[in-house]
Order: structure tokens, then C-alpha cells, then sequence
């Protein structure tokens, strides 16, 4: 075998030392089964913090709010209630996600609705004073409507702007182009847009403008956040005084800590697609790219897993830049123009919250003219949906403790490339498509973890089909020195072991 | 020399002896090709003339647009061939990253779109490429575009196997070198240039340069990138290595500062890679006792010109100019804090109201920023070009008292202490800035 492409997890604290505790990380799966899901709720604060501090650095008020769908979980939500009111909200898509905040003990000023929203979601917003993200004039004329109707409070309103062109506000001469989104209004029919909230002054109140763009180019933010800028100087002219820019979220996560281990994987890949080098994937799947005559063709669609600057990095990066036609940093136009900053992270707020733990159930090889080998894991894509996502990392062997730990004949302990199978009856459920390296052959009833799984990995596509167990999920805290652990739904910020704190 | 048309300048550039003392290379002569001194500035007139020229008029009958994947000199070349046409020039880049080039780009008429970036919630079913989209927009029905496709058009490689070749081999006198060294973009120049001269001596040794994966070098691909250029072959290369920006930079040095040609980073590139690769050959030969002189040849791309910013940001220093006087960024904090005189914003109403005289109030935000709303009678005086004005001395009246004021009260307590220092009686600072001020409930205005 060539040298292993290994893809190893950046792995940070707390998440670290969690890996190095195999055998907690056992006793664990051995009494609630595989898979299983873990938490580390403390985590999801000094996150927020990082964010915030990326503000303080350039003078900007204004919360960060937790895109919730990013993982269901209720310590994670919780955790984040007991933080300061002024810094942290939460971002709910929908009437259960809302519901699910409201119980968890966040107050409505600290939450935003956003997404798509039928009338049950768009009531309760406005009947317990949630600030609505509107999508279109249509939903901002349904959400007046139930206000007049229900006699609900005047209900404090972001607008969601799409399609900026650069050279629509811009003198910078190029057209910066962008992907197209299908939620939010057009920028160009902002006017439009105003007049409704002014027809409707009475029942919502502006407070600023939204934009949320599924891109890692920086320039195409940078087009929507100054364009943003010229809507709120407009707002202003119209005699109203919003005071909110919120930019969204897609700040990224770095998933593999080794900028090279990312490169040489991404060639041999390529290598691989043009047949210059043995397959690296399941039955030659080329992850977006195809040979041509010997030309690659297509696009890589993975995540670019190893990211040098990614989560609050990246929105320094963002804040820093330019605006393409005032030439200021976007940080210092909302600062000069005294606007507040509101982002919506999801997956870089969990990023090292959680990890997704996976019984290894047997090892064979794939058939008779192949050497492939086959791990099959007590887990299936859906517990775990890093392909879904086009994010490529190695899981973490954590061999069982006891006897079996001595390798019995030595043979088994050099590198090793395997694919991962999961437990769903169906040819296509393997975790990754990819040869998995690692460290050595995995033996039935060895745990592999997946690092790093909260942000949308762990629990978004996880399903009942064939009856599988869905896992569960505990949130681990550390106390006195030693890991302490309890189901998700009983962690309460408040609760320690042997009661609440008084 | 004298023409009808720029056009027929393109080509016949110099080939140039590097001077041995430069190189330090014993048994072999380097030569570089000066491509940087077509009339455009780079190699690409060669291939965009051959690519463009005979398509121009029947283009210019239609109304055509002539578009190309280019960020650079092909765009540059491109744009110059379609205006002397009456043609518009249109550049649809993965993202322009050198600002110079952009710039002149736009000056050249070009228009420029930037496609999107990946999707950061990727779905990796999604077969929506930018790419495929912009080629499905130029193969739709009523099409104008001539695509010039640098990457797939035989007619790229085609100049350099009649043109750039053949004038290497007639420069040497017929004798084909022994290597030849080319950074690898379109694939177009390294192998039109091989092709020819593989004709005359099968024996030549080709050495393809790319850029360092996680580095950018503008005008070179990375060795993921090359597999996705049509024109590019790997068995037209004996050896394929790469070049770090770094390293193209310190060649780009060298061939400016002791060889008096102006490259870029490109060639700076093919002129680092050269000397890396010809200096383990070189002391082959001297250890197999080999008298004979051998010759090698590799391509300076174009101008530096061009690349300033690329240098600034990688290599500040190299531009690096001692530090002027009257200027605020040399202030300490504690200079700031114990120079600057602060009022808060109670204060600097009273003062406004009843100052005898009254402060000229200087707002030193962005002109879209004041215009939207301002301390009533204020001027703007944005940051950037106060700090120009008071690098020639005082801008008021010393019996002008001065309030400065910007968003937080940071940059005007800087500017307060440097007028201080500079002489000024009476300038104070608005403590907590123009965001203060909103928060006081003070009044703010558009005119």
C-alpha cells in the first residue's frame, strides 16, 4: 500500500480529551447502545464568545444567533439560555424549533424566525413577540394580517434581501455573480418592499434588513452586506430607523487538521478520477469530478474540509474586507453608519460540540477478486451524513480496552484502507464512499468516532427505516476532573450531579 | 520597424542570455525568451491573435461579444484585439485576484463577471456548476459569443509551435536547446514550444512548472488544476514540479534587480525552477567531467508591473518605505490617551452651542455614512484623506477651534493628540464618537 491518506479530524478541547477517555467513551455505547450521539453543551459557549469577540475587535454591537437546525439537541439550547441576553439569540425555522426555544427558556426578544413559515409558525412569533425574518412581501402581508386579526403586539421585523449584483450599487465595474438562493426578496424590489412596511406600520415594526447567502466567497458577502448598507440608508431617508444588519451564517468549519494530509488527498483523488492511480472510492465514484478523454471534468464537490481560516477567522476576514464600491472595511461602513451586526452561525457554533460514536460490528473482505476490506458499523449514512454533506474525515479508533486489545498475531497493526458500511440492508449505505486509512484494522466491538459531528452531521438525516435504532444523544460535561454524562433532554445549564445548584 | 497594425508586432521577442554570474550555473547557458515584450505585455497576444484574428471580422458582422475564461493576460490581449474591431471584450473569471489586472481590464472596456463561490451547505448532488452553467449559456440558441476557449482551442498551442518555437531555434542557430522550462497555464505556450522543438531534436528535456497547491501564482495552475486544461498533456513533460509563491517572487527579484528584465511572478517562477532544476544537472556534468556547453531556455511571461498589490501582500517589505512624518498610526496608545483632549457628548453640545467661536466640526466617516445622517453644520473630512492633508502640516487656522468625530471616538482621539503635537490649541475629540452621540439622544441629521 502506498502511504496512508489519512484525513485526521482537527480535534480541539474539550473534544480531545473526551477521544482519549476510551474507555468512558465505551462503558457509554455499552449501556445506550450504537450509535450514539455526545455533546459537550460548555462548548457551544466559548464558541459564542469567539464571535463575539471577533465584534469587540471591531466596535460592533449586536447578538449572534444560533441557527438551530444545525442540530436538534436540547442542551445545546439550553446552554446557550444561560448566557448573556445581549450576546446569544437563537434562529428558529420552524414552529416546533420555536417552540422548542421557547420551552428551553429563551425569552422572544432573544429569537429570530426565520426560513420558510407556515401561519402556525408565523402566529406564535408574533403572539409571543419573536422577531420575524421575512421572506417576501407575501409573507409580510400574511404576518400583518394575523397581527390585525388576532389583535397580536406589533411585531418587530427583519427584510431577507437576495440577488445583489455588485455593479447595481457599485462603480466597480465588474459584476461579481451570485448563487442564486430562493429565499429572501430582490434586492432591486426594496422599494416595493418598503412601501408594504409602510402600509403596515401599524402592525410591524423594521428593524433592519437580513441577507443569507450560501457561498465561502467572501466577495459575494461583501457585495450583499454594502448593498444591505444602501437599503438601511434608504429606510433611513424614508424616515424610519432600523438599525440591524444581519448577514446570515456559512462561516465554515475546518474538519482536518492538516493542511497537506487535505491537498495530497484532493490530487490522489484526481489521480484516481484519470486512473493514474488505484481507486480511492467505492466503485470509482469520482465525487463530481469525471475523466474525459484524459481531461478532468466537473467540479470537486466536497467541502473544503481543511480551511485555514473558517468559524469567527472567518468573519474577522469578512468584516475586514473592502466594500467593492466604498473601498471601506464592511466593518467600518456599519460602524460609520452606526449599524448593529447580527449573524446566524449554525454549523461554526457547534463546531468540536459533539461526536458520534459507532460499534465496529464485523471486518471482511468485499469478495473474492477483490481485496477491498468491509467494516460494518453499528450506524448507518443517515446517523451520520458527512457524505451528504461532501465532508471527508477519518473517524477515531477507539479499540475496545481489555484482553483483545493485544493484537493476537501482530499482523493487523499496520495502516489499512477500509470502507465503512452501514447497517441498513441496501447496497448503497456505506458512511463514506471513500477508503477510509486508518492506524490499523479495526476488530469487532472497537468503537470509531466521529469527530466534530454537531453541526449538521449528527442528527439531520437520521430515519427510522428498517427499524435500525436512531442514536441517542447525552450531553458530557466535565466536573471535578472526571467526565459526567446525562441524556440530552435531562441536561438543564443549571443541573450538577446530585441535584441543582443552589 | 515600421507596421500597419499593432498585430503584426506580436512576436520575434528577444531571447536573452542570463549572465552566468547570476545563475551560477557552470556548464550550461540559460536563455530567456521575452515574451513580456510583445505589445500587449505577455505571451497571450500570440495566442489570442491566433485564436481571435481569423473570427474577428465575421464576429465584428454579427455583433459579436468575444469571451474567454481568462483573469489575466489572455483577457488583456483579448480585449485589446476586440476594441481595434469594434467588438465588446467579455472576461468570465473564478475570481480576479490581482487588482491591477482588473483594473486594467475595465480600462481596456472589458467587462468582467465573477463567478460564484462554492456552496457553503453543499449538496453533493448538485450538478450546477458555475462552469457548466456559463458553458450551456454559450452554446444556447441565437448565441453572439465568440469563445475564444483557451483551454481546448488547438489554435493556442498552434502559435507557439509556429511562432515561439521556431524563433528559439532560429536564435540558437538551428540547434534545438537542451532543456526548455515552461510554467504550465493554458499548457498552450510549454506545448506548442516542445512540439517545435521536439521536431528538430527529439532529445529535449521539457520541464513543466506549476504553482504550489495551497499557493497562488498568477498566470500558472496548480497540479490539480492542469488536469482540467484540454491542452494539456503529461506526456509532453519530462518532469513536472512546483513552485511556491515564494520562490516565484524571489525569481522575479533577481531577474529585476540583476538582470534588468522586468518580469513578473510568472517568470519569476520559470526563472526559480529553471536555476532548481538545472543546478543538480549542472553538477552532474561537472562530476562526469563533461566540457561541452549545454543550453537551456524558459519563458518570461510578462511585466511586474502588473503585480504590485500580489507583491505587497505577500512581501510587504519589498516595498517598504520609511515611515512619514505628521502621520497618527505612529502615536502609541498612551501618547493617544495622554495628548488628546476628550469631551463627552453633553460637553461637546455646550461647546457647539456657545463656543466663542464656535468649533468647526470635522466628521471623519465615509461620505455615504455622513450623508445618511450628521451632527448638523459638520463637515466630512473622511479618514483616509484627513490623513493625506495632515501630512503637509496643519489643515485650519490655529485659531480655529476643531471638534473631531468618527464612529467610536478612537480614530478622532488619534488625529486630536497628532493636531496637539502638530501645534493646535484648542482640538478636541468627541468621546465615544458619532455611536455615542446617537445613544445620548442627540440630535442627528441628512441634509
Amino acid at each position: 500500500m502506498r502511504a496512508p491518506l489519512y484525513l485526521q479530524p482537527r480535534l480541539e478541547p474539550p473534544l480531545d480529551s473526551l477521544l482519549e477517555d476510551a474507555s468512558f467513551l465505551h462503558s457509554l455505547v455499552d449501556s445506550l447502545g450504537s450509535p450514539l450521539n455526545l455533546l459537550l453543551p460548555d462548548r457551544i459557549v466559548e464558541n459564542a464568545a469567539g464571535f463575539r469577540g471577533v465584534y469587540h475587535k471591531h466596535h460592533l454591537a449586536g447578538r449572534v444567533y444560533f441557527a438551530h437546525k444545525a442540530n436538534q439537541a436540547s442542551s445545546l439550547v439550553r446552554r446557550l439560555t444561560a448566557t448573556d441576553p445581549a450576546a446569544v439569540g437563537i434562529d428558529v425555522a420552524s414552529l416546533r424549533e420555536l417552540r422548542h426555544a421557547l420551552e428551553c427558556g429563551f425569552t422572544p426578544d432573544r429569537i429570530m424566525a426565520t426560513g420558510p413559515k407556515d401561519p402556525e409558525f408565523l402566529w406564535l412569533a408574533a403572539r409571543t413577540g419573536a422577531c420575524v425574518n421575512i421572506d417576501s412581501p407575501t409573507e409580510l402581508d400574511q404576518l400583518a394580517r394575523l397581527i390585525r386579526a388576532y389583535d397580536l403586539p406589533r411585531t418587530d421585523i427583519l427584510l431577507r434581501l437576495s440577488e445583489f449584483e455588485a455593479s447595481a450599487f457599485a462603480t466597480s465595474g465588474t459584476k461579481v455573480l451570485s448563487r442564486r438562493s430562493r429565499f429572501g426578496s430582490p434586492v432591486r424590489e426594496v422599494d416595493a418592499l418598503l412601501d408594504a412596511v409602510e402600509r403596515h406600520q401599524g402592525t410591524v415594526r423594521l428593524t433592519g434588513v437580513a441577507y443569507h447567502l450560501d457561498t465561502t466567497g467572501v466577495a459575494e458577502k461583501a457585495v450583499a452586506l454594502e448593498s444591505c448598507v444602501a437599503v438601511m440608508d434608504a429606510c433611513r431617508a424614508r424616515g424610519t430607523d432600523p438599525r440591524i444588519i444581519d448577514i446570515g451564517g456559512g462561516f465554515g468549519v475546518g474538519y482536518v487538521a492538516d493542511a497537506g494530509q487535505w491537498e495530497r488527498y484532493t490530487t490522489e483523488l484526481a489521480e484516481a478520477v484519470l486512473g493514474a492511480r488505484p481507486a480511492l472510492t467505492w466503485r470509482g465514484h469520482g465525487y463530481g469530478l469525471r475523466n474525459e478523454g484524459g481531461t478532468l471534468r466537473g467540479a470537486q464537490a466536497l467541502y473544503p474540509a481543511h480551511r485555514p481560516t473558517a468559524g469567527p477567522g472567518y468573519l474577522d476576514e469578512l468584516l475586514a474586507h473592502p466594500g467593492p464600491s466604498s473601498g471601506r472595511p464592511l466593518a467600518t461602513l456599519l460602524l460609520e453608519h452606526l449599524y448593529d451586526l447580527v449573524c446566524e452561525p449554525g454549523r461554526a457554533l457547534v463546531d468540536q460540540c459533539g461526536v458520534s460514536l459507532a460499534r465496529v460490528l464485523d471486518v471482511r473482505r468485499t469478495g473474492q477478486d477483490s481485496d477491498d476490506l468491509l467494516v460494518r458499523l453499528g450506524m448507518n449514512a443517515g446517523d451520520v451524513s458527512l457524505e451528504e454533506h461532501g465532508v471527508l474525515v477519518d473517524p477515531v479508533l477507539l479499540p475496545r480496552p481489555g484482553p483483545q486489545d493485544r493484537a493476537e498475531d501482530g499482523a493487523d497493526e499496520e495502516p489499512v484502507g477500509v470502507y465503512l458500511a452501514g447497517n441498513l440492508c441496501l447496497e448503497a449505505d456505506l458512511i463514506t464512499r471513500r477508503k477510509v486509512f486508518l492506524p490499523r484494522l479495526p476488530r469487532a466491538g472497537d468503537l470509531l468516532a466521529f469527530a466534530n459531528t454537531a453541526g449538521y452531521a449528527m442528527d439531520f438525516h437520521a430515519h427510522h427505516a428498517q427499524r435500525q435504532p436512531v442514536a441517542r444523544t447525552v450531553a458530557v460535561t466535565r466536573q471535578e476532573g472526571s467526565w459526567r454524562w446525562c441524556l440530552d433532554e435531562e441536561y438543564w445549564p443549571i443541573t450538577r450531579v446530585g441535584g441543582p445548584v443552589s | 520597424m515600421r507596421y500597419d497594425s499593432i498585430t503584426e508586432a506580436i512576436g520575434n521577442t528577444p531571447l536573452v542570455r542570463i549572465d552566468p554570474a547570476v545563475h551560477g550555473l557552470r556548464h550550461i547557458d540559460l536563455y530567456a525568451k521575452l515574451e513580456m515584450l510583445n505589445p500587449f505585455g505577455s505571451v497571450k497576444d500570440r495566442a489570442a491573435w491566433s485564436m481571435a484574428g481569423p473570427s474577428l471580422d465575421s464576429a465584428a458582422e454579427r455583433g459579436a461579444t468575444v469571451v474567454e475564461l481568462s483573469s489575466g493576460n489572455t483577457a488583456k490581449a483579448l480585449a485589446l484585439l476586440a476594441g481595434m474591431h469594434g467588438l465588446k471584450f467579455k472576461s468570465v473569471t473564478n475570481r480576479m485576484r490581482v487588482p491591477e489586472i482588473k483594473e486594467l481590464l475595465l480600462l481596456l472596456g472589458a467587462e468582467i463577471e465573477e463567478l460564484p463561490g462554492q456552496s457553503e451547505c453543499l449538496d453533493p448532488t448538485d450538478t450546477d456548476d458555475p462552469l457548466t452553467r456559463f458553458h450551456q449559456a454559450l452554446a444556447g440558441p441565437d448565441t453572439t459569443y465568440l469563445h475564444t476557449d483557451q483551454y481546448f482551442n488547438p489554435r493556442n498551442t498552434e502559435a507557439h509551435a509556429t511562432g515561439t518555437g521556431p524563433e528559439i531555434l532560429k536564435d540558437l542557430d538551428g540547434r534545438a536547446p537542451d532543456w526548455f522550462i515552461a510554467c504550465v497555464g493554458t499548457a498552450g505556450s510549454s506545448t506548442g514550444v516542445a512540439r517545435a522543438l521536439r521536431e528538430q531534436d527529439p532529445e529535449v528535456n521539457v520541464v513543466g512548472l506549476v504553482a504550489h497547491k495551497s499557493d497562488f501564482i498568477p498566470g500558472i495552475r496548480t497540479i490539480d488544476e492542469v488536469h482540467q486544461v484540454g491542452l494539456f498533456d503529461p506526456a509532453t513533460y519530462d518532469t513536472i514540479e512546483s513552485v511556491t509563491a515564494d520562490e516565484a517572487i524571489d525569481g522575479m527579484l533577481t531577474l529585476i534587480r540583476r538582470c534588468g528584465l522586468l518580469a513578473g511572478p510568472t517568470g519569476g517562477a520559470a526563472y526559480h525552477g529553471a536555476v532548481r532544476h538545472l543546478r543538480t544537472v549542472d553538477t552532474e556534468l561537472a562530476e562526469a567531467g563533461v566540457t561541452e556547453r549545454r543550453t537551456a531556455v524558459f519563458i518570461v511571461c510578462d511585466r511586474a508591473e502588473s503585480y504590485l498589490s500580489y507583491v505587497r501582500q505577500r512581501r510587504p517589505e519589498l516595498l517598504g518605505r520609511p515611515a512619514r512624518k505628521n502621520s497618527a498610526a505612529s502615536l502609541s496608545e498612551a501618547e493617544v490617551r495622554a495628548e488628546a483632549t476628550v469631551i463627552d457628548t453633553a460637553e461637546a453640545r455646550r461647546w457647539i452651542e456657545d463656543g466663542q467661536p464656535r468649533p468647526l466640526v470635522v466628521d471623519l466617516r465615509g461620505p455615504h455614512a455622513y450623508a445618511a445622517l450628521h451632527i448638523d453644520g459638520s463637515v466630512n473630512i473622511t479618514d483616509e484623506i484627513f490623513d493625506e492633508l495632515v501630512r503637509g502640516g496643519l489643515p485650519f487656522s490655529k485659531r480655529q477651534p476643531v471638534l473631531l468625530a468618527c464612529p467610536i471616538g478612537e480614530k478622532s482621539a488619534r488625529y486630536a493628540a497628532l493636531l496637539a503635537r502638530m501645534g493646535h490649541p484648542d482640538v478636541r475629540s468627541l468621546s465615544g464618537g458619532i455611536v455615542a452621540w446617537r445613544d445620548a439622544g442627540a440630535p442627528l441629521v441628512r441634509d
